[in-house]
């Protein structure tokens, strides 16, 4: 608490006062959570007397504790105990809305946070009744992930949102309501209504419990913003916002809303719609530069969600504006985990980039990431869309864009593991009898049972469209995108006008070099027999010679070092994958759009991966998005990675984002600026589409992986999200490191 | 085209001149620095290096060595470096990496190639080529074949020079050469001997000779404590540099000549083991910021456009 005091706190001091007061939360977390192997999304805990923890599967493979309340019940409509349909999340989820305990920090600019996730309140997460046996067999083969169940991971227009308002967006059902009279629509409108009056009923006790927080606070500062925050929220209950601090409480409650209902909420082009509303009060003279980054930092302290800065508008002109500097500067301001993009390219401003890599080399917390939006939206018109069209798509994931509010996409959600493609291939032909064993065997049958696994993806996908709406429909994205209250169909099932569904593939230098190790010790050099290496493998490279065997064969000039053969399987792989993505739909006609993007389910995916030739052991992760793996030359070269990533684009729209680590010891100046910028402008100019950068001191981060208690502040960009390096599990902490170490 | 050998080529090099380039490291350098940290570029010569520590001891190499150089007792590897004729069969079959040929015949053609690679970048960044050392002076066929193919690409160049060549050799780079870069180490002819090997006679005359021409010139000094650090012969280094731009000036030209400050570290010392070599500045430490920006203060009192890299 603040006392009374007779001098008002500057901006940057409350900043740190809620930076401190984040800190508190998160160590909590910690302490009663563990690892937390994501997004660091700002929730915060239950009062620990309501505090109820379950064990629930992270994204990374390895399994977390989430908190619940222990005062909240769900209802269950199904014999399996779980919660299915419209009707029966949103009333449950109404139910959670209304029992939400409030939260108004005095020091805040704006109230509101989320104490669970209703997910974790859903067992099970799917409904019985639509079971896949069909599906199933080939899906554990491959060990896809296959995108049935998957949530949210699109992105809204929140400017629907902004200009109706809550009482707006009820309106707005009960009058589709009336068009739309089929028991599909009549549920989700049902779905979507509690939804609407469980968070008007949120923001009600909000704005009563800041009035009764003024009336006894000393501090006539904090008392006066207590009254002011009373008063946004006693008008948010109904009305659409005014001003830009009102925008940005709409935004946080939207934003709140989602993550607690399903980890939704994409921010989008926040530089674009919050953009009238600061142009509005900076011409009335009600806001200054200083209280905007204040209000934008607000929000970050309580979602950390991705954001788009600058970039084109549909008709290609850049529509950086001096908000885009200010949300940069917000996060600046907080040095906690955000996910600010940065768009570059051609018409863009310059210096927005150049800002970009200065914060990056001061802050060192892999702040922000960089977005090649010429690349990706040319990409995106390959699919047959106008490029008006394909530059309207915003960065809104942790590897990804959608257009806000008419595109359904599962981005994020559903990869292949090209390592364990491999293994399936290679395990195949050495079991063959007749096969005379030879790479070019193992390529065919790989390109085989590649193109047999992107078919189950396509079956996977069409199950989920016909049958996600019944199980958990997208009620928080549906108030907010274009169709689906007019149409009375949820997202997921016909409510948005374009179905692009993302399919990732992963591993693609595990298994780029294991073909080129092949192809070198066993075929040109002949060190090795087949059955010698199938051995080896199977034994996980067991005994002296096992380790010898594994040490050669990981000593070759693998993906990364620039024209080698590693390099060639790399491109072939890509282009493969690609062409068998893009060569039909879904059965059911809807498009495929393929990237390379492993998120941090690496590890995961590896756990379910036998020895490869490549010298990896039986479990280890696989490599990383469409990286390298770490010690891929021995200069480490940036402008090498960069090449060989910019090579392996597959090139309709979704990225394969750079991860990349660069030596603190090169930021010493301006001209270092000048050449990391030229560095991230080269690789969109040759097809790169995105990068994730960190520049960290090698000994911080071996210090911070002994005792990471020791180092609480330190933010790393673990792949497209960032998070407190604390806060990850012992083996995702390990990956950063080996990223970091790499080159030595 | 000709060959010669080359021990290392550094992609990504953004301290070796002007924006994102490449340094090729060319062996051979007839200069001593105790405190060199490229001590693999000494020798003109292909040399066996051998890192212990990273050794497995399967005894691979033991067995395709055709001079007997390597021996595996009770499971523990020696390397006899005198018997070894680089013949380099035990490189290929070293599965740990623990051996490593330092030095590799290459034409320049092969080398452009490796520099072609990041030509974007230097596009992009206002970067090129550096050729560096080893002492490109001392093989000045190579280095002109490659610098003049790097200027027929469009790829901008510069050349690291300790200046201890012939004024003939770094004649014949100069038209091929876009920034000249090199090193001022000591004045004091006898002190710089002893340090170096080598008297600096030639090297000012080198200097003086490369300030004749209309090259951007950049010189550097490596900071060595107890060395160079000595106000008395730092402010040398700086009064020489000081003339050299008063000739310029005089001459009406208005290339420019700017100063560098390297401050020692000991980034190399495990090469030197791996080669054989005695590391003989263990026990100095590099200096401090504060004796750094002392100098530079120097420096730049006295009209030099300094900085530290």
């Amino acid at each position: 608490m603040v006392s009374a005091s007779p001098r008002a706190l500057s901006y940057q001091e409350r900043i740190d006062l809620l930076r401190a007061t984040k800190k508190r939360h998160t160590e909590e977390k910690w302490r009663v959570l563990g690892s937390i192997d994501m997004d660091d999304n700002g929730i915060i805990l239950p009062p620990l007397e309501t505090l109820r923890c379950v064990e629930v599967m992270g994204g990374s493979g390895v399994p977390m504790k989430d908190a619940l309340f222990s005062t909240f019940t769900p209802k269950s409509n199904h014999p399996s105990g779980g919660i299915f349909g419209a009707r029966a999340c949103g009333e449950n989820y109404r139910a959670l809305l209304e029992m939400h305990p409030t939260y108004v920090d005095p020091v805040s600019s704006l109230a509101g946070c989320y104490m669970v996730n209703f997910l974790s309140y859903r067992t099970p997460q799917w409904n019985p009744d639509f079971d896949y046996p069909h599906l199933r067999p080939e899906q554990q083969l491959y060990g896809l992930h296959h995108g049935i169940g998957a949530v949210q991971h699109f992105c809204q227009d929140m400017t629907i949102g902004l200009s109706l308002g809550w009482e707006g967006l009820r309106r707005k059902i009960l009058t589709f309501r009336s068009v739309n009279t089929d028991d599909e629509a009549q549920e989700l409108y049902d779905g979507l209504e509690h939804f609407v009056l469980g968070m008007q009923n949120w923001i009600g006790r909000t704005a009563a419990a800041a009035r009764e927080m003024a009336a006894s606070e000393a501090n006539p500062q904090l008392r006066e913003n207590l009254l002011q925050i009373a008063a946004i929220n006693d008008h948010l209950v109904h009305e659409p916002p005014r001003t830009f601090r009102e925008a940005c409480q709409w935004m946080l409650w939207y934003q709140l809303s989602g993550k607690m209902y399903n980890m939704g909420g994409s921010l989008g082009r926040i530089d674009q719609f919050l953009y009238p509303y600061y142009q509005r009060d900076k011409q009335l003279g009600t806001l200054e530069d200083e209280e905007a980054v204040f209000h934008i930092a607000c929000h970050f302290l309580m979602d950390t969600s991705y954001t788009q800065l600058g970039g084109p508008d549909s008709l290609h002109e850049d529509t950086t504006n001096p908000l885009s500097y200010l949300v940069l500067e917000a996060a600046h301001r907080l040095k906690i985990p955000v996910n600010v993009g940065v768009c570059v390219g051609e018409h863009i401003d310059p210096q927005l980039l150049r800002r970009g890599v200065e914060i990056m080399f001061q802050d060192k917390t892999g702040i922000p990431k960089f977005l090649g939006v010429d690349r990706t939206s040319e990409g995106f018109a390959r699919n047959g869309y106008p490029m008006t069209l394909a530059r309207e798509r915003a960065y809104s994931g942790c590897h990804w864009s959608a257009l806000p509010g008419r595109e359904y996409t599962v981005n994020d959600c559903v990869k292949i593991n090209f390592a364990r493609v491999f293994e399936v291939a290679f395990q195949e032909m050495m079991d063959d009898a007749h096969a005379q064993p030879s790479v070019s065997d193992l390529w065919n049958r790989f390109e085989k049972h590649l193109r047999r696994a992107a078919a189950v993806i396509g079956e996977s996908l069409d199950f989920q469209i016909d049958h996600m709406y019944r199980v958990y429909p997208e009620l928080h994205m549906d108030l907010l995108c274009h169709g689906p209250i007019e149409r009375g169909r949820d997202a997921s099932h016909g409510g948005v006008e374009y179905v692009n569904l993302c399919v990732d593939g992963s591993g693609l230098a595990t298994t780029a070099d294991s073909f080129a190790a092949l192809e070198q010790r066993v075929e040109k050099e002949e060190r090795f027999t087949w059955q010698q290496i199938a051995a080896f493998l199977k034994s996980d490279w067991e005994g002296p010679e096992g380790e010898r065997a594994r040490l050669l064969m990981h000593r070759i000039p693998r993906y990364g070092s620039g024209r080698s053969c590693a390099d060639a399987y790399a491109s072939r792989i890509a282009s493969t994958f690609t062409t068998i993505i893009k060569e039909k739909p879904t059965p059911r006609g809807f498009n495929m759009i393929p990237g390379l993007f492993s998120w941090a389910a690496n590890l995961a995916m590896g756990a379910d991966v036998g020895a490869t030739p490549n010298g990896r052991h039986a479990k280890e992760r696989i490599s990383h998005g469409p990286n390298p793996d770490p010690g891929f030359r021995k200069d480490a070269a940036p402008t090498a990675l960069a090449l060989a990533v910019a090579a392996v684009q597959p090139g309709y729209g979704n990225t394969a984002p750079m991860q990349i680590e660069l030596d603190p010891g090169l930021s010493k100046g301006e001209e270092d600026i000048g050449n990391v910028a030229a560095l991230i402008r080269t690789h969109f100019d040759l097809g790169g589409t995105q990068i994730n950068m960190n520049i960290l001191d090698k000994k911080t981060i071996l210090e911070a992986h002994k005792d990471p208690s020791k180092y609480p502040d330190l933010v790393v960009r673990v792949t497209g999200f960032s998070a407190y390096f604390a806060s990850l599990s012992p083996g995702i902490r390990q990956m950063v490191v080996d990223r970091i170490l790499a080159g030595e | 085209m000709s060959k010669d050998l080359v021990f290392h080529i550094q992609r990504f090099s953004i301290h070796d001149g002007p924006g994102i380039r490449t340094t090729v490291f060319l062996k051979g350098c007839a200069m001593q620095c105790f405190w060199c940290h490229n001590p693999e570029g000494r020798h003109p010569y292909r040399e066996l290096q051998y890192y212990a520590s990273r050794c497995i001891a399967c005894g691979e190499c033991v067995r395709v060595c055709p001079s007997n150089a390597h021996e595996l007792v009770q499971g523990v590897h020696t390397f006899l470096r005198d018997r070894c004729t680089t013949h380099g069969a035990c490189v290929d079959v070293c599965c740990s990496g623990a051996l490593e040929m330092n030095g590799r015949e290459m034409s320049a053609e092969e080398v452009l190639d490796e520099i072609l690679q990041d030509k974007p970048f230097y596009d992009n960044s206002g970067g090129g080529v550096t050729l560096s050392g080893g002492e490109p002076g001392l093989s000045a066929k190579f280095s002109k074949d490659i610098l003049s193919r790097c200027k027929e690409e469009g790829v901008a160049t510069a050349i690291e020079t300790c200046g201890y060549c012939s004024a003939e050799a770094l004649k014949t780079l100069i038209p091929v050469t876009d920034l000249f870069m090199m090193d001022l180490k000591l004045m004091t002819p006898e002190r710089h001997a002893e340090a170096t090997g080598n008297s600096n006679e030639r090297i000012l005359e080198n200097a003086r000779m490369l300030a004749g021409t209309d090259r951007p010139l950049i010189f550097r000094t490596p900071i060595v404590p107890s060395v160079n650090d000595l106000t008395e012969e730092f402010t040398g280094i700086v009064g020489f540099i000081h003339e050299l731009m008063a000739l310029r000036h005089a001459q009406g030209s208005t290339a420019s000549i700017t100063y560098e400050l390297l401050a020692f570290h000991k980034l190399g010392s495990d090469k030197y083991l791996s080669l054989g070599m005695e590391y003989t500045a263990s026990h100095i430490e590099p200096p401090t910021k504060e004796v750094m920006q002392n100098l530079l203060a120097i420096a730049r009192d006295a009209g030099v456009a300094a900085r530290i890299r």
